[in-house]
C-alpha cells in the first residue's frame, strides 16, 4: 500500500490545565477561575503546597458527519460500517478531579466522571480515527456516574534539584527531587501516565480525533471506558524518566468487566522518555514505548483457519460465544478461536516547542498486528504529526488553533480476515479495498470568558476502516468546555 | 460584576448540570436496597448528623467501606459497599456529595461485583443540611437536611430505584459534658417499590478525652435507624454499636475512624441480619 506523505505542520498549543505534569515552579494565573483561586485570593489554599485540591471539567462535543460515497455498507449481514448518511452525534462529560495528601509523599486522587453520548453508526465503521475522543464504547445518551480513577500514589525523593509541582488535576503543589520513583495502585488509566504529549494528548482543549490522544495502534489495556486497576512505577531521574505498570484487560473483549487475574490475563508497558531544552524556551522530550498484551483474543489466521476447515464455523454460528453480531454465515469469526494469545507493540513519541507558545508532535507506532482489537482500537500500524500554537501571536492568549494529520494501518493478516467478510469490534464492511485510514484535522478554541472555550473543528477522513471502497468523510465539530 | 459573567455562569450551570432522569426499567425486579446512608464527612455519627458546622470554610473527605449480611435474604445474601464523600461547610451550612460504590450484591437475584461493574457508582447523592438553632457545641441543636438521589445502576442488581429519589430530614443533635447525641426524622421520597418513607433514628454516646494534652477524642454510643414504608406499614430497624476516634486539638491530625457493627431488629426490604461499617475520613479546620 502506497503511504501518502501529505505530512501538514500545524501549531497547536497544548492545554495547560488538564496535565498532570511536573514542571518548573509558575503560579497559577490569577485570572483563572476555578475553586483553587478562589480559595487561595481569601487566604484559604495555599497553592505552593497543597494538601488537597478539587477541580472539575465539562465539554460537551457535537459532530455532524455529512453523507459520503460508499460502494457498499454491511455487505452479507456484516454489520460494523459507518452508515453512508448524515448522521449526528454527541457526548457530554462532567468530571470532578479530587486529590488528598495522606503522609508524606503519599497522595491519593479520585475522579467521579459523568458521561452521555449517542456515537455515529452505533461507534462502528471507524479504525483509529473515531471523530470525538470522548465516545466510550458502553456509553448511552442516558447520563450515566461512574469512577474513572482512584489510586495511591506513593513518592520517593532519590535526591538532585529541587521541582516545584503545580496546583492542577490530578496533581498536588508541592516541592519535589528531580530524581524520584514514584509508585502508583489502583484504578486509572494507562494514558494517564504512558505516552503523555504536551501537544497532542488531553483533547478538551485542542484535537476532537481520537488519533491525536494516543497512538491509535496502542491497544493499552483498558474497560470500555478507557479505564482500568493496576499498579506501575516510575523513576524519574534529572532529565530521564522510566515507567513500567501491569494493569488488567477486559473479560472479554471491549466490555466494561475486568479480569483481574493478573498472572494470567495482563497488559505489560515499558516506557522511556528523555527531556530536553533547546535554549532557555524551547523544551522538548522523546518517549519510547513497548507493550505486550497477554489476553483472551482471537488471532485473524486462526479465524480464517478455522473456516475454512469447517465452515459450520461462521461468524452467523457463534451462538452463546462472545461475538459482536455479525449474520454472515460467508464469513470467518474470532469467536470460534479465543484462547490466551499475546499482542505487542513499540511506538515513539516526540514533542518540541519551535517557538513561543507553538510546538510539534509526532507519534508512531508498530503493533504485531495478529490479534483482534481487545481495548481501544483495531489499528495495528499508525503515525500522527501536528502542531499547535496559542493565541498571543495573534493577540488572543487563551485562544489555541491547530492542524494535525494521522494515518492509520492494519496488517496482512487482518485485512485478510476483513476480505473475507470479518467483523472486528468496530470495523468490518463484509470486504475490503485494504488502504491506509487517514485524518486531516483542524480546530480553533476561542476563550470566550475565563474558564470557558468555545471550539470549532473540521476533520477529513479518508478510507474509513481502512477500505477504500468507502469515503471520504467530512466531520464538523462544535465544543463547549468549562473548567473549574 | 461585569455583564458577561451572570451569562457565564448560565452556560457553566448548563453545562455542568445537564441530567436528566433517567426512565425506568419496563421489566425490572429489584430497587434500590441499601438502607445505610452515611452521613455527610464531618457529620460524626456514622448515620446521624451532629450538625456540629461553625466558622469559615471547611471541608472533609471520607471513605466508607460497609458489608450487610442477609438484607433481602435469599434474594440478597451479601452486600458490600464502598463510598467516597465529599463535603465542604461554612458557618451553620454544610454541602456535600456521596459516591457509593457497590463492591458485591449477591443472592439468588444479583450477582454483581467489582468484576461486572469495576467502576459503577449506584446511586450518587447530593445533600445540603442547616443548622436553624443553636451553637455548634449547644446542648440542643436543631437543623433541616435535603438530600437529591440520583439514578444510576440498574434494579436487577438491586443498587438503584432508577428513578430519581429526595430526602428531606429534620436533625436534633447537641452535647452536654461528656453525653453527646444526635436524631433526625423525615421522609425518602420513591416512586419505585413500596413508595415513600418515613425515615427515623437516634444516636447517643460518651465522649472522652483521649491522649496528652486532649487531643483526641472517643465517642462511643448505640444508633438505631429505620425506615417505614407508608404503603404498606412495613418497617426496618437496625442499630450499630457506633465508635469514633478524632483528633480535636488544633495541633492534632486532622482525621477521624469510625467503627460501627450491630444487627437489624426488625428486619425488612434492606434491613440485614448483620452490619459492619468502618470509615475514615481527612477534615480541614473551619477557618
Amino acid at each position: 500500500m502506497k503511504l501518502r506523505l501529505g505530512v501538514l505542520i500545524a501549531v497547536v498549543v497544548a492545554p495547560a490545565l488538564s496535565r498532570a505534569e511536573v514542571s518548573e515552579s509558575s503560579e497559577r494565573p490569577a485570572e483563572q477561575m476555578d475553586f483553587m483561586n478562589f480559595f487561595a485570593k481569601r487566604g484559604l489554599h495555599d497553592l505552593t503546597d497543597e494538601r488537597w485540591n478539587v477541580y472539575g471539567q465539562s465539554t460537551f462535543i457535537s459532530s455532524w458527519k455529512a453523507p459520503f460515497f460508499a460502494k457498499y455498507t454491511n455487505l452479507n449481514g456484516s454489520n460494523s460500517s459507518l452508515l453512508p448518511d448524515f448522521e449526528y452525534s454527541f457526548t457530554w462529560t462532567f468530571t470532578l478531579f479530587a486529590g488528598v495528601k495522606l503522609w508524606p509523599g503519599a497522595e491519593v486522587y479520585f475522579v467521579p466522571e459523568v458521561v452521555s453520548e449517542q456515537p455515529l453508526s452505533g461507534l462502528k465503521g471507524l479504525g483509529g480515527a473515531i471523530q470525538n475522543f470522548e465516545l466510550q464504547k458502553s456509553g448511552s445518551t442516558v447520563p450515566t456516574v461512574y469512577r474513572s480513577r482512584l489510586y495511591l500514589q506513593q513518592r520517593f525523593d532519590l535526591g538532585g534539584k529541587t521541582i516545584d509541582k503545580t496546583s492542577d488535576p490530578m496533581q498536588l503543589a508541592g516541592k519535589v527531587k528531580s530524581r524520584r520513583l514514584v509508585l502508583r495502585a489502583g484504578n486509572f488509566s494507562v494514558i494517564d501516565f504512558f505516552d503523555k504529549n504536551t501537544y497532542a494528548g488531553d483533547l478538551r482543549q485542542t484535537f476532537f480525533n481520537m488519533q491525536f490522544l494516543t497512538y491509535a495502534a496502542y491497544d493499552f489495556v483498558a474497560d470500555a471506558r478507557g479505564y482500568s486497576w493496576g499498579a506501575m512505577a516510575e523513576l524519574q531521574w534529572d532529565d530521564l524518566a522510566i515507567r513500567v505498570g501491569r494493569l488488567a484487560p477486559p473479560l472479554v473483549p471491549n466490555s466494561l468487566a475486568l479480569t483481574f487475574d493478573y498472572f494470567k490475563y495482563y497488559g505489560d508497558q515499558a516506557e522511556i522518555e528523555w527531556d530536553w531544552k533547546i535554549g532557555k524556551e524551547h523544551p522538548g522530550a522523546v518517549r519510547l514505548l513497548a507493550y505486550r498484551n497477554v489476553e483472551n483474543m482471537g488471532r485473524f489466521d486462526d479465524a480464517i483457519a478455522a473456516y475454512q476447515q469447517n465452515p459450520a464455523k461462521n461468524a452467523a454460528a457463534c451462538g452463546t460465544f462472545y461475538n459482536y453480531g455479525s449474520t454472515n454465515a460467508g464469513a470467518p469469526d474470532l469467536c470460534w478461536v479465543r484462547h490466551a494469545n499475546q499482542k505487542v507493540g513499540v511506538g515513539l513519541n516526540l514533542e518540541q516547542t519551535i517557538a513561543k507558545d507553538v510546538g510539534v508532535f509526532f507519534r508512531g507506532m508498530i503493533s504485531d498486528g495478529h490479534t483482534e482489537v481487545y481495548s481501544f482500537g483495531p489499528t495495528d500500524r499508525s503515525f500522527s504529526i501536528g502542531a499547535t500554537a496559542k493565541g498571543n501571536l495573534w493577540k488572543r492568549p487563551n485562544d489555541i488553533a491547530g492542524i494535525g494529520f494521522g494515518m492509520g494501518f492494519i496488517s496482512d493478516d487482518h485485512a485478510a480476515y476483513l476480505r473475507r467478510g470479518g467483523v472486528d469490534g468496530f470495523i468490518g464492511d463484509g470486504t475490503i479495498d485494504v488502504a491506509p485510514e487517514s485524518v486531516i484535522e483542524a480546530f480553533y478554541s476561542f476563550n470566550v470568558y475565563g474558564p470557558l472555550w468555545i471550539s470549532a473543528d473540521y476533520q477529513h477522513i479518508t478510507n474509513p476502516a481502512f477500505n477504500a471502497d468507502r469515503g471520504p468523510v467530512d466531520i464538523f465539530g462544535a465544543r463547549a468546555h468549562v473548567e473549574f | 460584576m461585569s455583564s458577561s459573567k451572570p451569562l457565564v455562569l448560565v452556560l457553566v450551570l448548563i453545562l455542568v448540570l445537564g441530567i436528566v432522569i433517567a426512565p425506568s426499567s419496563a421489566n425490572a425486579d429489584g430497587f434500590a436496597l441499601e438502607r445505610l446512608y452515611p452521613s455527610a464527612p464531618g457529620g460524626g455519627w456514622i448515620v446521624m448528623d451532629d450538625l456540629g458546622m461553625h466558622g469559615g470554610f471547611g471541608g472533609a473527605i471520607s471513605l466508607t467501606g460497609g458489608y450487610a449480611r442477609q438484607p433481602l435474604a435469599p434474594t440478597v445474601d451479601d452486600e458490600a459497599f464502598m463510598s467516597i464523600d465529599l463535603a465542604a461547610s461554612y458557618d451553620r451550612f454544610r454541602v456535600y456529595l456521596d459516591l457509593p460504590s457497590p463492591l458485591a450484591v449477591k443472592g439468588a437475584g444479583p450477582s454483581l461485583d467489582i468484576g461486572n461493574a469495576p467502576d459503577l457508582i449506584a446511586d450518587p447523592r447530593v445533600g445540603f443540611d442547616a443548622r436553624l438553632l443553636g451553637g455548634a457545641h449547644d446542648p440542643f441543636r436543631l437543623g433541616v437536611g435535603a438530600q437529591i438521589i440520583f439514578p444510576n445502576g440498574t434494579r436487577a442488581d438491586y443498587v438503584s430505584d432508577e428513578t430519581m429519589r429526595a430526602m428531606f430530614r429534620l436533625l436534633f443533635a447537641g452535647d452536654a459534658g461528656k453525653f453527646t447525641w444526635a436524631a433526625h426524622a423525615g421522609v425518602h421520597l420513591r416512586t419505585q417499590w413500596e413508595g415513600p418513607e418515613f425515615i427515623f433514628g437516634a444516636a447517643g454516646g460518651v465522649r472522652l478525652p483521649i491522649g496528652e494534652a486532649k487531643r483526641w477524642a472517643f465517642v462511643v454510643g448505640p444508633e438505631i435507624y429505620g425506615e417505614t414504608a407508608l404503603r404498606h406499614a412495613a418497617t426496618g430497624i437496625e442499630g450499630l454499636l457506633s465508635m469514633r476516634f478524632e483528633g480535636v486539638a488544633e495541633d492534632a491530625p486532622h482525621l477521624r475512624f469510625k467503627l460501627g457493627f450491630g444487627p437489624g431488629f426488625d428486619p425488612s426490604f434492606g434491613t440485614p441480619s448483620f452490619r459492619l461499617v468502618f470509615s475514615v475520613e481527612l477534615f480541614a479546620h473551619a477557618h
